[in-house]
């Protein structure tokens, strides 16, 4: 009987108005929403290649230890398609650097061409079948008691030996049987899509996250059918019902979502951005101090020319054809300096950390506080699955501090802060003195750095030093004479593929709310329809 | 007759559940957005002047240094917040709020850090401009979705009919109506915002203050009338009132979800400017030709004496590699401004979208406050490299040899700080406000006008019975 009641209101329902423009609207919007997040998928897949390309060229063209610092780039999310969560907010870049741990990611990619459009808001799969979908919902089971009532016909139905219960059940079943078809088309219309376009592959591992997103909507809808039943059961007429149910939509789908990042954004307050760097620079200040200390109790070297020298960031320097105490005392401060730097990186993680949780506890109250909707939880649960939720790139970043380590202990087993390879590929034999390289540059001319001081001291103008000393050249002194280093034993960044599973830990608990919420609002309407007054 | 009409359709409105509802609804958000709005503006303005105070620290410290110094470093000026924005954000926190400059040049603007939790998802402030694009705009929907077809189902139609006024007047009675009722709700909730946000000493009654509400609620009525304009449409698009909702529903989510998150593909795909990678080859290959057919010593620097003969030379390139730069970024700037602009302009189809726009013209805020930032600072540096120019000629330790990223060959002497011009935000005059609300506002109008005309025939050939 109740299977039987399920036909009849899915044949009624499927030839009706609403079902065809339900149909059509869905056909509009799943490939709009489809095609937007594609493009913007083929955008992040471009930028991906231009930064892991550069960010390779950079890593394997350095001679020095000091400047061999790895810039992980992590490849798009192909499910991000479907749902973007925080993706394009946070970056895909880290770079490795001694004296900072990865905090948060650089290079979004959205700011990139024109960070006005950063104005325009975009919206995703998931987006638009929590809109459409939970409308559909309530346009098809908000007059499931009204309707029959109105027409006279539920009285007529109840005067057959056909319980009240078995009744809803169909009427229920019906609702779903017709929304099924249309969700399956929304979920088989873009799949097709993504078939179709060029240069997006799916591995079955994304396809079966597809596949659990499908469940999830399924729980979806079902909480908006009983909000439609449940009001439904509430009034006598169909127009209030609808309205109810209308206002319940735009509050669930548009206000709470919405008002909880709000509320959250305004009542808990963040760790200022700018102090933490005011604290991070008086950090490297201090180690800048440090370091100038140490280098002042070192002996001075002989003499301070550096025929050929660069600097960097992050303790990089590269020295060619310098004398052999300079060389030294390069090694002994970077023995000390560069630990420290390690050090340092530490200390200022304390307060990058501290940051980080007031991001995130905020974050989570405007999480806890989007429960209220199902939609909110609905878009949580798309973003868990598609890895485009903060779990997923804190993760990644947390893979990216490990990664560190590791690059770390590389550097340390191979003891490179002692060596003089840290800063220059020049072999130690190699090394001259001063008065040395001033023989051999000048060919002879001047047997000691004293003798060419005194000389250049008379000269109109310093440059003269330079020609004097450009005479004869020696060879190994220029980078042009080195290779780049060999890096093929530098650990590389693994970030692999994970189970079917991962990372669902928070949507199980969004998804039970959402069946408790169901299953409560199923039992109410129940209760209400047995005492609904069908005349 | 008319009058009549439209007494009948507002006390009809006022005593329906959707009114009761939408008032309740609409009032409540209002509350919250207002309260919210106290507590988190307070912070903001906090944030800003720790920033302000770092600012002008940072301009005194160079002041002190040395003139050069003051005029080659970079700064980064930051828009202070505004006090109006609980009428609307205008997206400020997603659009740029800071500009780089230096005497010399105006480098780049940025959306300075720290304002977005980049860890939340993309939300909009709970403002009026918010409340009323999509609460009021769906209400005026809810409120007139069955005006036709509602009355046709209740058979109510024919009879109203079969008195002695014309199928015209009865549509416009039943527009008017449902905007009043609209209207009414949406002051009601203004009214308690402006007496909450003024008893809390957030925000003195200006004059300026006042016009700018009085602005916002005309823009809100233009909104709600095109909306309810909307609504008559889909209820004579169909016999029954059901399909009408339907229809109504499909307008508003194209309004108000579907054009306004297709703008980025629209900017992408109709308007596409060139991507930033390219645009940096072309500065990296434009400033490696310069510097290398730089006349030789162009490069020498003698830090003893700054009237090293090679200085002047070494001026020269560095003039002329920032020259060379500036034009081809300000090139990509314009760009990037009419990329925005007309994906605006393409996106008015939304009377939401068309509202949002005027509101940001309305209370200066947004992007035409951004842009006559934008503009401003352009003629401050203008001001500011004069004002570093004369210094420097006072000054006859100095070759003047202007370098415009390094301190070599001009003064080297401390300038006060009260001397130095400092760039001040210009508030947007009247005259300002309304050349840019114009186009909108015609656009607007001829909607207007256009929805109320369609739906009026439609409903001269409806079928009453």
């Amino acid at each position: 009987m109740v299977w039987h009641i399920a036909k009849k209101d899915f044949l009624g329902n499927i030839v009706s108005a609403r079902f065809i423009i339900g149909f059509m609207l869905c056909l509009f919007l799943i490939p709009f929403s489809i095609l937007i997040n594609i493009d913007d998928y083929k955008g992040q897949v471009r930028l991906y290649h231009l930064d892991r390309d550069s960010a390779e060229t950079a890593f394997k063209s350095v001679r020095v230890y000091s400047k061999l610092r790895p810039e992980v780039v992590k490849p798009p999310e192909p499910l991000s398609i479907f749902s973007k969560g925080i993706s394009e907010n946070v970056g895909n870049r880290v770079k490795i650097w001694l004296g900072d741990k990865p905090m948060l990611a650089e290079g979004r990619a959205k700011i990139r061409d024109n960070p006005m459009l950063n104005a325009f808001f975009s919206i995703d799969f998931a987006g638009i079948i929590g809109i459409i979908i939970s409308l559909l919902a309530l346009i098809f089971s908000y007059d499931i008691c009204t309707r029959e009532k109105e027409d006279g016909t539920l009285r007529l139905q109840l005067s057959n030996s056909l319980s009240r219960a078995k009744l809803l059940m169909g009427k229920v079943l019906g609702v779903f049987l017709t929304l099924l078809p249309i969700l399956g088309f929304c979920y088989l219309l873009s799949a097709l899509i993504i078939l179709v376009s060029r240069g997006i592959s799916f591995s079955a591992h994304d396809w079966s996250r597809i596949v659990l997103l499908f469940i999830a909507s399924l729980i979806y809808v079902a909480v908006f059918v009983f909000i439609g039943l449940f009001i439904s059961t509430l009034f006598k007429s169909s127009v209030s019902s609808i309205v109810v149910c209308l206002f319940f939509w735009v509050f669930f789908v548009f206000i709470v979502p919405n008002l909880s990042v709000y509320l959250a954004d305004k009542f808990i307050r963040l760790e200022s951005r700018d102090n933490l760097n005011m604290v991070i620079n008086d950090s490297n200040k201090e180690y800048g101090k440090k370091i100038d200390e140490y280098q002042e109790s070192l002996e001075k070297p002989d003499w301070g020319m550096q025929w050929h020298s660069s600097g960097g960031e992050d303790g990089g320097e590269e020295n060619y054809g310098s004398t052999r105490s300079f060389f030294e005392r390069e090694r002994l401060s970077n023995i000390y300096s560069e630990p420290l730097m390690i050090e340092y990186a530490d200390k200022k993680w304390a307060h990058q950390k501290a940051y980080l949780d007031s991001l995130d506890h905020q974050r989570k109250v405007s999480e806890r506080l989007s429960l209220f909707s199902p939609a909110a939880m609905f878009r949580l649960i798309g973003s868990a699955i598609c890895y485009t939720n903060i779990e997923s790139h804190e993760k990644f970043m947390e893979r990216t501090r490990q990664y560190r380590e590791e690059f770390i202990r590389y550097f340390q087993n191979k003891n490179v802060f002692a060596s003089f390879s840290y800063f220059t590929p020049q072999p130690p034999e190699s090394f001259l003195t001063a008065d040395q390289i001033v023989e051999q540059r000048t060919g002879g001319e001047f047997k000691t750095l004293k003798a060419l001081n005194e000389w250049s001291s008379k000269q109109p103008s310093w440059r003269n030093l330079f020609k004097k000393l450009g005479k004869v050249p020696i060879p190994g002194t220029s980078p042009e004479d080195y290779s780049y280093l060999d890096v093929s034993d530098v650990p590389s960044f693994k970030w692999q593929k994970k189970h079917l599973l991962t990372g669902l830990q928070s949507s199980i608990i969004h998804i039970s709310l959402l069946i408790v919420e169901s299953l409560l609002l199923f039992y109410l309407s129940f209760v209400a329809f047995i005492r609904y007054d069908v005349r | 007759m008319f009058r009549t009409i439209v007494k009948r359709e507002i006390q009809h409105n006022l005593y329906s559940l959707r009114f009761q509802i939408s008032l309740v609804a609409v009032l409540a958000i209002f509350i919250v957005g207002s309260i919210s709005f106290i507590k988190g503006f307070s912070s903001e303005l906090k944030k800003y002047s720790d920033y302000q105070s770092q600012y002008l620290e940072q301009i005194k410290n160079e002041a002190k240094i040395h003139a050069t110094r003051l005029a080659v470093t970079r700064k980064t000026y930051e828009l202070h917040p505004r006090s109006n924005s609980f009428i609307s954000d205008c997206k400020e926190k997603y659009l740029p709020n800071a500009i780089v400059f230096s005497a010399w040049n105006v480098f780049s603007f940025l959306n300075r850090s720290g304002s977005v939790n980049p860890f939340m998802i993309q939300f909009q402030e709970l403002n009026w401009s918010f409340i009323v694009s999509m609460i009021l705009s769906f209400i005026a929907l809810l409120l007139t979705f069955d005006s036709v077809s509602g009355e046709k189902e209740s058979r109510t139609l024919a009879l109203t009919l079969s008195n002695a006024f014309s199928k015209g007047t009865l549509l416009f009675g039943k527009y008017i109506s449902a905007i009043v009722t609209t209207m009414l709700i949406a002051v009601l909730g203004i009214l308690i915002s402006v007496l909450i946000i003024v008893f809390s000493n957030q925000l003195a009654l200006s004059s300026v203050f006042i016009l700018e509400c009085l602005g916002f609620i005309l823009l809100l009525f233009l909104l709600i009338a095109s909306m309810a304009g909307f609504g008559l449409l889909s209820s004579v698009l169909s016999h029954k009132s059901n399909i009408s909702l339907l229809i109504a529903l499909t307008f508003w989510l194209i309004f108000a979800v579907v054009i306004p998150n297709s703008s980025t593909l629209i900017a992408k795909r109709i308007f596409s400017i060139e991507h930033e990678e390219a645009v940096q080859r072309k500065i990296n290959q434009v400033l490696s030709d310069i510097g290398r057919n730089a006349p030789e010593g162009s490069w020498s620097m003698n830090g003893f004496n700054p009237f090293a003969p090679e200085h002047r030379l070494r001026a020269n390139l560095m003039q002329k590699l920032m020259d060379a730069e500036k034009s081809i970024r300000d090139a990509y700037y314009q760009d990037m401004f009419q990329q925005f602009e007309r994906t605006r302009l393409l996106t008015v189809i939304s009377p939401i979208s068309l509202f949002e726009y005027m509101t940001e013209s309305v209370i200066a805020g947004g992007y035409p406050r951004f842009k006559k930032v934008w503009e401003e600072m352009h003629i401050y540096q203008n001001q500011f490299l004069n004002f570093f120019k004369s210094f420097d000629a006072s000054d006859p330790d100095s070759p003047h040899w202007y370098n415009p990223r390094e301190v070599v060959s001009t003064t080297r002497k401390p300038v006060a700080l009260e001397k130095v011009p400092l760039f001040e935000e210009k508030a947007m005059s009247f005259s300002e406000r309304l050349s840019s609300l114009f186009k909108y506002l015609i656009i607007n109008a001829i909607y207007i006008a256009v929805i109320f005309l369609l739906s009026f025939v439609l409903f001269v050939r409806y079928d009453v019975r």
